[in-house]
């Protein structure tokens, strides 16, 4: 039993060893994974623990801020840049965030959720309007936090950009919350329409209580050439039919172009990262206001009466 | 030599012994040399050894006796009412309540911490720089009728001005020279790491001790802001003056981001001056003038300023005056209304009316 107990806690240190993660990835088919394994073996992990604790008497502190936070509010971890890191103002930025927060519900999304926001606009007909369409690109960190929503009306595809902390942002409600297999889907605007085509009246779709994310592992059909961008240099892994429409030479372009040893440049992974360490004493921070508005969500929800969901895009 | 041995002997009394001399002068140049007459806080501030020779018992016992000699003046946060501060002048006393449009008041010494968006009451979004005012203390103040500096800054009036020396930025005494530390004896607050001296007029002249908080600046008010802009060193034309450089391709040959053309031929054959042309950007002083106070925190005494156009870097020191734009400066306010009452902990946070609070429902637009 004791090398068994070994061999996991050594697992769960290499585990354990990969500490920084991207702030914006939302990979979410390689933390599923992982969150899987982790949820697996907790149990296991609880039992040894608790038997070496009881052998050694050490107390275990359990972690309290949950390690998806980063995921669910990214927006809350400041700009890496150095130059640009203040203590007092991001401080200041949180208290602000939380302002807003007491009085809108943000709820929690990702790249690939379905959204419906519903804002106040001095153009509109009686001076509010609803946007339905799919979280596109999820960026930029503090009260400056945006995502983009796309869907096709009439034909014509159309985006908006949404300050997740505009006062006049009324209503934002998630619809359908999945994630995709990228980390943002700007080649939706060269895909087929009917990948960024959302039904106006679609009704929100309930997730069970507790249940992960569940991931969409839909691949998107493009369009030919001309695209946008380079989708062929950007490893998509969303993208079905990519290699349809690359001659040699794009290929060769693509493979040239390519950096696979920036995955082992800790240094620039480093910069680039708030290290876990800060992100542990920023959500600490604001957790207990975070956590009061997440138990308060799950109660409206409960007291919603259980409409079965239609299947409409 | 000659001179020097002259006034020897004038010294000695034996000038009469020399009075048929001729004393040639050759050139009037020392006459106007200029001479050097740096403030009297220009000393040497650092020591050049820091504790190299001291003992580990003797540091703790410095460290012990730094604490006894500053322990009062040193709170950064202290809410001195205002008021009780002011110097009873001449001026003050013979004009209690005079319009104070022409008056000076004490500028601040703060860093820019930041810049992060904010929504006003109509749905727009505006970028706001933060500024927070580091531990500024009153250090001295040099009435008109004394203060006679080297050079005199180009304000209209300048002699009606005296000078109001502040300090900001605690700094560990036991690394600073004697003199420096000298200067920070009349006023009994702890060594300061940046000086700045403010001309007032008389009647907005402080204590030296007074301690100076965001609660200074009024939310609606006006603010010049000069600052150090971030140092880009030597760059070339396209980056440090916009110019649209030449063609990638079509024949363009080394070429491709320079200057192209600086003058014409003839009679104006010469480079003129003022040609725009690489060289050093940045880093110069410059003032961003009359930017509005939004909102201000007493707490962290930090406030929010419009505009992201602050110079200087994130972190940089930037120096806060009263604005001087004629239309934006305070028109009709009495002494009395320098006077700051004690703000309550609860109404720290202050925000313009004509903004957005986070803590207010969220916005509408009504129909009309």
């Amino acid at each position: 039993m004791n090398v068994s107990t070994r061999f996991l806690i050594n697992r769960l240190g290499k585990q354990c060893a990969f500490n920084r993660i991207v702030t914006y990835s939302t990979k979410s088919t390689e933390h599923a994974a992982a969150n899987a394994v982790e949820t697996e073996k907790e149990p296991k992990i609880k039992e040894t623990t608790a038997s070496t604790a009881s052998e050694a008497s050490i107390p275990i502190r359990k972690p309290v801020i949950p390690a998806n936070y980063r995921f669910i509010y990214p927006e809350f971890l400041p700009d890496p840049k150095i130059e640009w890191r203040n203590p007092i103002r991001e401080k200041l930025e949180r208290m602000d965030m939380l302002d807003r927060r007491r009085q809108i519900d943000l709820p929690e999304f990702y790249v690939g959720s379905i959204m419906a926001v519903t804002s106040s606009d001095p153009h509109a007909e009686g001076k509010v309007s609803r946007f339905v369409g799919i979280c596109i690109h999820r960026d930029r960190c503090g009260l400056r936090a945006r995502f983009i929503l796309r869907n096709v009306i009439d034909h014509q595809g159309i985006e908006v950009i949404y300050e997740l902390y505009d006062p006049t942002i009324q209503k934002v409600e998630v619809l359908r919350l999945e994630k995709r297999l990228d980390d943002s889907l700007f080649y939706l605007r060269d895909a087929l329409p009917e990948y960024s085509t959302f039904d106006e009246n679609m009704e929100a779709e309930q997730l069970e209580e507790g249940a992960p994310v569940p991931v969409n592992d839909i691949k998107v059909v493009l369009r030919p050439r001309p695209w946008l961008e380079r989708w062929e240099r950007q490893n998509l892994r969303g993208v079905a039919n990519i290699d349809q429409y690359l001659k040699d030479k794009h290929r060769q372009s693509a493979r040239r172009v390519q950096k696979p040893w920036e995955k082992y440049d800790l240094m620039k992974q480093y910069r680039a990262t708030i290290p876990e360490e800060e992100q542990n004493e920023i959500f600490a921070e604001v957790y207990a206001e975070l956590h009061a508005q997440e138990l308060q969500r799950k109660r409206n929800k409960r007291k919603r009466t259980f409409v079965k969901p239609k299947q409409l895009a | 030599m000659l001179g020097g041995v002259v006034f020897k002997l004038r010294d000695l009394g034996l000038m009469k012994l020399t009075g048929s001399m001729v004393i040639h002068v050759r050139g009037k140049g020392h006459l106007n040399r200029p001479r050097i007459r740096n403030p009297h806080w220009f000393l040497r501030k650092k020591l050049s050894n820091i504790g190299e020779l001291t003992t580990s018992d003797n540091k703790v016992f410095i460290n012990q006796l730094v604490r006894e000699n500053y322990n009062e003046a040193d709170v950064s946060n202290n809410l001195k009412v205002y008021e009780q501060n002011l110097m009873k002048t001449e001026a003050s006393i013979s004009s209690p309540s005079i319009v104070i449009s022409q008056n000076r008041r004490c500028g601040t010494i703060a860093r820019k911490i930041g810049e992060y968006p904010l929504w006003l009451n109509n749905g727009e979004k505006i970028r706001t720089t933060l500024l927070q005012i580091i531990d500024n203390h009153i250090i001295s103040y040099i009435p008109p009728e004394k203060y006679s500096p080297a050079h005199y800054p180009n304000v209209k009036n300048v002699n009606k001005f005296g000078c109001l020396l502040v300090g900001a930025g605690t700094i560990n005494p036991t690394w600073l020279t004697k003199e420096y530390c000298g200067i920070f004896h009349e006023s009994r607050v702890m060594p300061k790491k940046m000086l700045a001296r403010f001309l007032v007029s008389p009647e907005a002249a402080l204590h030296p001790g007074t301690a100076l908080n965001v609660a200074h600046y009024r939310v609606g008010e006006f603010v010049d802001v000069r600052g150090k802009t971030i140092d880009y060193g030597f760059q070339g034309v396209v980056k440090r003056f916009g110019f649209k450089g030449m063609p990638a391709s079509h024949g363009v040959t080394k070429t491709h981001r320079r200057v192209g053309n600086i003058g014409g031929g003839g009679e104006k054959g010469r480079v003129w001056p003022g040609t725009k042309m690489p060289g050093r950007m940045g880093s110069r002083w410059r003032i961003n003038k009359g930017l509005q106070v939004l909102r201000t925190y007493l707490k962290y005494n930090v406030m929010w300023v419009q505009g992201s156009a602050v110079p200087g870097p994130t972190g940089g020191i930037v120096y806060l005056y009263d604005t001087i734009l004629p239309h934006r400066k305070k028109k009709i306010s009495s002494i009395a209304s320098l006077s700051y009452e004690n703000i309550d902990k609860v109404t720290d946070d202050i925000w313009s009316e004509k903004l957005h609070r986070f803590k207010d429902i969220r916005m509408t637009h009504k129909n009309e």
